[in-house]
């Protein structure tokens, strides 16, 4: 009992942190608001989502935001849509990291931590880069300024699709 | 002038990450460059009731080389007046006693605890360690240090290992840690058991200098509880060989008896010692305070058990303000070598020392610390006092020794500052 | 007592690494990773600590620092 729970978790582990493209699936929808208006996930057809869940409190995550700003800006005309899932439980805090951090992408906030259940985060912070079809190509558990370079690759691959 | 200043800290810091980079083999050195060192601080003032003080100012550097990479120095600096215990026990006469150099002596007054004044020392200290990721799961970290006195000299190196299971809310982590000592006593290593002779006198010596290796090992697992829980259980276990005798220290030789001091032999200790430990440690989050938690349970072949119980709480005043009261509760059980004073004519045991520090005691700290933030730069202070209180009036106490103090408690008062910028 | 030590060391490992229930979701680490949470929040002060008590007693080290914190990375 004790073994194979161990072995399951291991090689979930091991799974969920590789980079590599694995079954592919659907990204799960959520809705969040965009102005006054409310739009879904599903409905950012046609453009390439780099989804990524960060918190205040996470070290690594202060880095990837430059980065993130980055990349928005670079690839926005192509169709590069970023969205940061916030799943700080106090919103100050997220707040007052956006001052000091501030961010040029879409931020949905998650307090409760729905959304990162529906994508059964693995660790923080997570990314998922979701093609035109709706469906997650990649998954990045963690964030290695030495590994920016491989990810900005994987965005412009699914960009030319 | 100052320009010239200037520009040398500057290059020095560049010439410093260069270096590393280099011995490391990272490329990436302008990167490197770009992450500023960090700086923490620290000075301690501490003071026992009549016997020795110490302050000892200390400075760590880290810096971020990308990805999770760290490198880690430590400067430390202990200068150390005052005198200490040299074993003997206190009589109804004055005793006088020769200098560990052989070539002075010093009277201590009747009903006076012997303390040896020539206790006056400056230890530097340096450490470095460098943390890195080993793979997805796996954390890497090896050190070396070094410290120097004027009559010890110290190296060592360790290695450690953290593997991250369960998303991370299970750490098993491994340690090992060697260290090589060379003693070089002041007037050079006694002979076990001689008899201490007048300055000035051909002293008992048997070498100028000796050795002493360390092996530690330190298994460990932390767990997250829950949400505002995280716990650690550690084994321990440690031996060492070679020189563990304190160079210094004596012990009275007393009459059968009258209990009147006959002599005084240097101290001798086994050449090993087999260490165990098992620690455990939670830290539970309140709503804005936090408990601080620990147990260690030590023994070994000395014969030494002890426990030591440790309970801090950080009382969150808000705006990074915080006061932190600190309890510790020390009890340690003596060595089976350890002898209050040896028999005249008795026959002398194979090891024996009269060592305040492996008798059997009990000490209790209370502490308070305060913290805040100046310039947003995290900043305390904290006073603690120790007391160590043993056996005053041990039962094999003889004759004029029944009305002497043969463990004179030990008091202390510790003041520090911390300052990270 | 050293058996009965030893016996419930093991059982708490074999505790821990078994419940792999015990635990929280990555983004729940909010409290934990906090600098105060870490099992050795001040390294400086723990180490003159251990410092002073290795020289006025006859025991020493057994604690180590790995886990806990904000789980990142």
């Amino acid at each position: 009992m004790k073994i194979s729970q161990g072995m399951r978790a291991l090689l979930a582990v091991a799974f969920f942190c590789s980079s590599a493209s694995h079954a592919v699936e659907t990204a799960p929808s959520f809705s969040f608001s965009d102005g006054s208006a409310t739009v879904a996930l599903k409905d950012l057809k046609d453009q390439v989502v780099y989804l990524d869940f960060w918190a205040s409190w996470c070290g690594p995550c202060r880095k990837s935001m430059p980065w993130m700003n980055k990349m928005q800006e670079k690839y926005k005309d192509q169709g590069l849509v970023i969205i940061g899932v916030n799943v700080d439980s106090d919103r100050k805090a997220a707040e007052d990291f956006l001052k000091a951090v501030p961010a040029n992408f879409k931020v949905v906030y998650d307090p409760e931590g729905k959304i990162a259940a529906q994508y059964k985060l693995m660790g923080m912070p997570n990314s998922f880069l979701i093609a035109r079809d709706g469906t997650m190509q990649k998954r990045h558990v963690g964030f290695k300024e030495g590994l920016e370079d491989e990810y900005e690759t994987e965005i412009r691959q699914l960009l030319k699709q | 002038m100052q320009l010239k200043k200037k520009h040398k800290k500057k290059a020095i810091r560049g010439a410093l990450t260069t270096a590393s980079c280099t011995l490391l083999g990272l490329s990436n050195v302008a990167q490197a460059e770009n992450a500023p060192w960090q700086f923490d601080a620290g000075v301690l003032y501490y003071s026992e009731t009549d016997r020795v003080q110490a302050i000892e100012p200390v400075v760590t550097g880290k810096k971020d080389f990308g990805d999770d990479r760290w490198l880690n120095l430590k400067l430390v600096v202990d200068l150390l007046t005052g005198a200490s215990p040299n074993g003997a026990t206190p009589t109804n006469t004055p005793q006088t006693f020769t200098r560990p150099s052989g070539k002075g002596s010093y009277t201590i007054d009747a009903n006076e605890t012997p303390l040896d004044d020539t206790f006056r020392d400056t230890r530097v200290a340096v450490s470095g360690s460098w943390d890195q990721p080993l793979g997805d799961q796996l954390k890497g970290s090896f050190g070396a240090n070094f410290s120097t006195e004027h009559d010890f000299l110290s190296l060592g190196a360790s290695a450690s290992l953290a593997y991250d299971m369960n998303k991370r809310n299970t750490t098993l982590s491994a340690g090992v840690s060697f260290e090589s000592d060379t003693i070089k006593p002041e007037g050079g290593v006694p002979t076990p058991f001689a008899s201490m002779v007048p300055a000035g006198s051909a002293q008992p010596r048997d070498a100028s200098d000796d050795t002493r290796t360390l092996v530690d090992l330190l298994f460990g697992v932390t767990q997250v509880i829950n949400r505002n829980m995280v716990m650690q259980v550690n084994y321990g276990i440690s031996t060492s060989s070679g020189y563990h005798t304190d160079p210094y220290k004596i012990l009275s030789v007393v009459d059968g008896s009258t209990g009147a001091t006959t002599d005084y032999v240097y101290e001798h200790r086994p050449d090993s010692r087999n260490k165990q430990s098992l620690y455990w440690q939670m830290k539970y989050h309140l709503t804005e305070d936090i408990i601080d938690l620990s147990y260690r349970y030590l023994w070994d072949d000395w014969g030494v058990t002890s426990h030591t119980l440790d309970a801090t709480y950080r009382w969150d005043l808000g705006g990074a303000k915080y006061l932190e009261p600190h309890v510790r509760y020390y009890q340690q059980s003596a060595a089976d070598f350890y002898r209050v004073f040896l028999i005249d004519g008795a026959p002398l045991p194979a090891e024996a020392s009269a060592d305040y520090r492996l008798a059997e005691f009990t000490g209790i700290t209370l502490g308070l610390k305060y913290g805040t933030q100046i310039k947003g730069h995290d900043t305390s202070v904290r006073l603690e006092y120790l007391s160590q209180t043993g056996d005053s009036s041990p039962s094999e106490a003889i004759g004029v020794l029944q009305d002497q103090d043969l463990y004179p408690d030990l008091k202390a008062l510790m003041l520090q500052f911390r300052y990270t910028f | 007592m050293r058996s009965f030590m030893t016996a419930a060391l093991l059982s708490c490992v074999a505790l821990l690494t078994g419940c792999a229930n015990l635990g929280v979701e990555p983004w729940e680490r909010d409290l934990l990773a906090k600098p105060a949470m870490a099992l050795n929040p001040d390294p400086i002060q723990s180490a003159y600590d251990d410092h002073i008590y290795f020289s006025k007693e006859a025991s020493s080290g057994g604690r180590s620092f790995a886990g806990g914190g904000c789980g990142c990375n």
